[in-house]
């Protein structure tokens, strides 16, 4: 088992690594979907202690959209995309050719069903490029939307899934895509289960 | 209204009226309210996980569902609560995402509540109210004056409980 608090330096940047080649593909497939131009920040690697994971992004009871999926095969674990109220709205607007409408109210199945389609679109572009990267075989799950507070959706994340230790584990990217005004942003998070981090690092020959 | 005392995850206060204890974005969390209406004292806890079993030594108490309502109890007494006259409210229990978790098994949620259940009984306090369980978050702000309690929700609208 994994201490994740004594992962050393070289560990680190190599689950960095993983990441941006995760986030690289993702963005490629997020820039094919939407025409923009998509930066991606480099990735943190967050090790916070359980009390802290609803507080992750800022103010938990603000209200965000989240496509969480499920990762099976040789290194399981989730991934949580996280849209900020107003960079959801404006993705659904981009996307469907018509005017933002209001968040969370305005949003109907057609807004929820593009959302969830983007989150299949993007973990699979991550999930395709490091099966290759790593030589294993990752399946995802069926995408599941939740437009909630902040807080309940990042603490279902983690407790939900019975990942209760004293510390836990993601790594965090962030997206960027272009427009003519703001940014529109995303919070990509890869949380490896505790065993799949070994089996990462191994992969890797860091281990 | 007296702005807001929050109270983080994990975390638990007590506080005499005309304070406002308030916790936000409880997801499969529990949180335990307790009110000694005659003194105008009340606690409330944010609990993340129904009981330590499992868990290391040093892992702080009100973490745990079974182990906060002891500690509420506690620490309001402390304030001049009476055991005797305390009524609990519990918020809270979603379970979040359940298509994905493991089919079958009950709910982290569905299990805080019960510890909190369980623990209240023990303790001899009955529960005045509850808002728990269903798929989406919750947030809460307890009047310590007068015991009231206001939970909101995303695209709802505001719940008076008491």
């Amino acid at each position: 088992m994994i201490d994740i608090r004594a992962l050393d330096a070289l560990e680190l940047d190599g689950l960095r690594e993983v990441a941006n080649i995760g986030a690289a593909h993702a963005a490629t497939a997020l820039s094919e979907m939407t025409g923009r131009r998509i930066s991606v920040t480099i990735p943190v690697i967050r090790i916070i202690r359980l009390e802290d994971v609803p507080y992750m992004t800022g103010d938990a009871d603000a209200a965000i959209a989240a496509v969480l999926m499920r990762v099976h095969g040789d290194a399981p674990g989730r991934t949580v995309q996280i849209f900020p109220a107003e960079s959801a709205a404006r993705l659904a607007a981009m996307l469907l050719g018509r005017e933002a409408v209001e968040f969370p109210d305005g949003f109907g199945e057609l807004e929820r069903s593009l959302l969830n389609e983007v989150g299949n679109i993007v973990v699979g572009a991550c999930l395709n490029a490091l099966s290759e990267f790593l030589g294993m075989a990752l399946v995802m799950s069926v995408p599941s939307l939740a437009i909630d507070k902040a807080g309940a959706i990042l603490s279902a994340a983690y407790l939900g899934f019975d990942d209760t230790g004293e510390y836990v584990f993601c790594i965090d990217t962030q997206l960027y895509i272009a427009e003519r005004s703001e940014p529109l942003r995303a919070h990509f998070l890869l949380i490896p289960e505790t065993d799949a981090l070994g089996a990462i690092l191994r992969a890797m020959h860091l281990r | 209204m007296s702005p807001p005392i929050f109270v983080r995850t994990g975390d638990a206060r007590a506080a005499a009226g005309p304070a406002v204890l308030a916790t936000l974005g409880l997801g499969p969390c529990v949180a335990i309210l307790l009110h000694d209406p005659v003194a105008g004292i009340g606690g409330l806890a944010h609990a993340m996980l129904p009981d330590p079993a499992a868990a290391p030594a040093g892992a702080p108490a009100a973490r745990f569902a079974a182990r906060a309502v002891p500690l509420l109890v506690h620490e309001m007494t402390a304030l001049g609560a009476e055991p005797g006259r305390l009524v609990a409210a519990l918020v809270g229990g979603a379970a979040l995402f359940e298509p994905l978790v493991c089919a079958g098994q009950r709910t982290l949620g569905a299990r805080n509540v019960q510890a909190a259940r369980a623990a209240l009984a023990e303790a001899g306090i009955p529960i005045r109210a509850e808002a728990v369980g269903g798929d989406f978050g919750r947030s809460v702000y307890f009047q310590l004056s007068d015991g009231r309690i206001r939970v909101t929700a995303v695209g709802q609208p505001d719940v008076l409980l008491v």
